[in-house]
């Protein structure tokens, strides 16, 4: 189904006074917005809570909204910044070593029984360094890998979307794969 | 994984991750596999740049599930961004345990209840319709029952009997003097009701039939001619 309404045009409907456009941009960006905030924050409880934030400060900001740029970029640049803020908390408060412990054992109960269990601890072991290997990505080059790898846009959406050169975008990916094998590298050894 | 770190990066950097994520075009395509035969820097990038998005892709899916498309795609279309929905169809089962590892708990919990309580109300429901059907059936005793078949077994009897005896027959329309005769009596005992029993016609009567229908002429000038046995004069 093929929606001729595109984003602009229902950001004016509800600043119009339609209750049910907001909705609907929602609806369009949720699961790309909750997969960019995963592959920010590496936890899903965390990125379903930067997801509804993002979405609640678009609402709330729907007026400051000039149409100047995409409802996309918009929407992912606040979601980038809900991340980030969100990291900053996290690392102020300390919160790492107790919910890297429950994750690991969520994967041990996700995983298929007929996996051994060598294979199973090698597979959580990989997933948690590549986890963290793109935490540890400088923000800008993260949010390239992420929209790249978890939300699948091609080099030309993410180029509109962030608003810059599409080489200046292929050039981050290429970078950011650089570093994500330098992390990554043990594993292969 | 070797390490690439040392290595000098070639100057198609660019078109190198563009191959790796299949967004050039045929042209573009053809040209970089021929440069990757050529250049080892990039040959030993590619396959661990592969390895690394191999990661990202498994992590991925573990973490979101395989199933995970994002819904709606973005299509250029006359300038303007437009999006196409793409019905995802879920397996019934599927999906409810995508629900479950959605929601939070108290609705979960709230979902288990209400479920719970909708199959406690559906079997209240059976019951009481089952004992309600059980209740709405007459008992009837042995007694009660052999009176009423033996009741029922006399009526019809009786309304046998009642068909197999002859109704009177209409003596007053056979004796009735017409113009006709004996032709009038053959008409009423033609038209007595089927269930009288048959009755086996007089001598006079077969007669008067035989004239009826012409076999026997009534009288001299009624009859066939005959060639004469005479020879011709």
């Amino acid at each position: 189904m093929e929606t001729a309404t595109n984003d602009e045009q229902m950001v004016e409907r509800a600043l119009s006074g339609d209750p049910e456009a907001f909705g609907e941009i929602v609806r369009r960006w949720e699961r790309r917005i909750f997969a960019l905030a995963f592959g920010m924050l590496g936890r899903e409880e965390d990125a379903r809570d930067a997801t509804q934030e993002t979405f609640l400060a678009a609402f709330r900001n729907l007026r400051g909204f000039r149409g100047e740029a995409k409802v996309s970029s918009w929407l992912h640049r606040i979601a980038v910044n809900q991340c980030i803020t969100r990291q900053r908390r996290a690392k102020v408060r300390g919160e790492t070593g107790l919910e890297d412990e429950a994750e690991k054992n969520a994967g041990v109960f996700a995983l298929p029984l007929d996996v051994s269990p060598a294979r199973t601890a090698e597979k959580i072991e990989r997933s948690i360094a590549v986890r963290r290997a793109v935490g540890a990505l400088p923000p800008d080059l993260r949010q390239v890998v992420v929209m790249k790898e978890f939300e699948e846009l091609t080099f030309q959406q993410i180029s509109e979307a962030l608003e810059l050169p599409l080489s200046t975008v292929k050039s981050r990916l290429y970078t950011a794969l650089r570093q994500l094998q330098m992390r990554l590298q043990k594993f292969g050894e | 994984m070797p390490n690439i770190n040392e290595r000098p990066v070639c100057h198609r950097a660019e078109d190198l991750v563009t191959y790796l994520y299949g967004e050039a075009s045929e042209l573009d395509a053809k040209d970089f596999a021929i440069h990757l035969q050529q250049c080892e820097a990039c040959r030993s990038e590619f396959g661990v740049f592969q390895q690394v998005h191999d990661s990202i892709g498994l992590w991925r899916n573990e973490a979101l599930g395989s199933a995970f498309k994002p819904a709606v795609l973005p299509v250029e279309s006359g300038g303007s961004t437009q999006f196409v929905r793409h019905e995802q169809k879920l397996p019934a089962l599927a999906a409810l345990r995508e629900f479950f590892r959605v929601a939070p708990l108290w609705l979960r919990a709230a979902t288990a209840f209400a479920a719970l309580l909708l199959c406690a109300m559906v079997l209240l429901t059976a019951s009481r319709s089952w004992n309600r059907t059980v209740d709405d059936d007459p008992k009837f005793t042995q007694q009660q029952f052999d009176e009423a078949v033996k009741k029922r077994v006399e009526e019809q009897t009786a309304k046998f009997n009642k068909q197999q005896t002859p109704p009177p027959v209409n003596d007053a329309t056979i004796k009735e003097p017409t113009d006709n005769g004996a032709r009038s009596q053959i008409t009423v005992s033609r038209i007595q009701p089927k269930t009288s029993r048959p009755r086996g016609l007089s001598r006079q009567e077969r007669e008067e039939l035989a004239k009826d229908l012409r076999l026997i002429p009534r009288d001299e000038d009624e009859l066939p001619f005959v060639l004469s046995d005479e020879p011709d004069q």
